[in-house]
């Protein structure tokens, strides 16, 4: 089976802790079903760091002239695309199912430190079909179906585009069956060099002439 | 039953009174609903409680046998699913047969299919686990997708109502 979206991380700033535990985390097996306890554990370890620096060393047989690189974590130089808003439309048959992930969406996006900035549901849509009840003729005996679907709208703001990889991953692993996504990024971008300056303070300055009467 | 016998006595004698009728048919026999119900007999039959209700119940007192995302609006490919699931389901009867106690339960994560099943211990737990690994590899190359069995096995098929 191959993996949904490559994993990338470019900048070290203050995602490193973050993109750190999450990528011990994919690595050690399948993200689902997630135990939060050994999480919270495996977060916790990280704050006495240097602590435990010279207490794992003293015994063991690590080189401590070649770090430890992890093989899934790529660096790069290129500067990260910035998103000003990611929404996610999540749509599903059952309200309880589509509940739970909310709750849990939430959570890790706090658990990210990305802001959630709104969290709403857009209005359920019925689809419903009137058939024939029989097989042959019995015109006027019919039957209906319906199906319903319930959507959640979750909407974050500010992130990178290595959180965004990072979270969507974790998100999309975690849906599940018989919930679909949908996914907006909105882009910020500078603005192109041609529409910088306005157009009237580029051109050459027409002198005028006086019009002798 | 008592009216016909009652009907075809009078009839002999010089009709004086109609024949009194005892059988009320409230609705005719075409307006009823027969979709995936069990009709109520003589008490005899054992019905799960998956069985025992009828579709309205479908989200208050039942759950999806089948979870895929083909039925929400705007997605597409609810009739290939369809199609994959009847295949699934007679595949498993004709693998498993006289050992499956309830309604396979079949789950699509992405590209993976789970199928969840119960089984009654009809059969030794080396064979369960031969035809398991038979299944899941022919489905797996049949559908080009990875395919999970997981199976849980119960003393009996558990029933829910006799009807």
């Amino acid at each position: 089976m191959r993996p949904l979206f490559s994993f990338r991380s470019a900048r070290w700033g203050g995602e490193k802790m973050a993109a750190r535990w999450l990528c011990r985390r994919l690595c050690q097996g399948s993200a689902f079903p997630v135990s939060y306890a050994s999480r919270i554990t495996q977060k916790q370890c990280f704050l006495p760091h240097s602590d435990l620096m010279g207490a794992r060393l003293a015994g063991s047989h690590v080189d401590t002239q070649e770090p430890k690189t992890n093989p899934l974590i790529s660096i790069s130089d290129e500067p990260e695309t910035l998103y000003k808003r990611l929404s996610l439309l999540v749509k599903g048959h059952d309200k309880a199912v589509l509940d739970s992930y909310e709750y849990f969406a939430v959570l890790a996006a706090k658990e990210l430190g990305i802001s959630v900035e709104k969290v709403h549901k857009p209005p359920k849509k019925i689809e419903r079909l009137t058939l024939l009840k029989s097989v042959h003729i019995y015109k006027k005996h019919r039957v209906q179906y319906e199906m319903r679907t319930h959507y959640l709208c979750l909407e974050l703001k500010y992130l990178t585009s290595s959180t965004a990889a990072v979270y969507l991953e974790y998100v999309q692993r975690n849906l599940p069956e018989g919930v679909a996504m949908e996914v907006k990024k909105t882009k910020i971008e500078k603005i192109p060099e041609h529409i910088r300056e306005p157009v009237w303070d580029t051109l050459p300055q027409v002198e005028e002439t006086e019009v002798k009467l | 039953m008592a009216a016909p016998m009652a009907g075809w006595a009078l009839r002999a004698m010089p009709r004086i009174c109609p024949a009194p009728s005892r059988a009320l048919h409230a609705t005719p026999a075409c307006l009823k609903a027969r979709a995936a119900r069990v009709r109520v007999g003589k008490g005899d039959k054992a019905v799960t409680y998956e069985r025992a209700h009828a579709p309205h119940h479908i989200a208050h007192r039942k759950g999806w046998l089948s979870l895929h995302t083909g039925n929400l609006a705007g997605e597409a490919g609810a009739a290939e699913r369809a199609v994959e699931d009847a295949f699934l389901r007679r595949f498993l009867a004709g693998t498993f047969p006289g050992v499956l106690a309830d309604a396979a339960v079949l789950k699509r994560r992405a590209n993976l299919l789970v199928v969840c099943a119960v089984l009654a211990r009809g059969l030794p737990p080396a064979k369960l686990c031969f035809l398991t690994g038979y299944a899941e590899t022919l489905l797996t190359h049949f559908y080009k997708c990875p395919v999970r069995l997981e199976l849980q096995t119960v003393p009996a098929a558990v029933p829910y109502k006799y009807l």
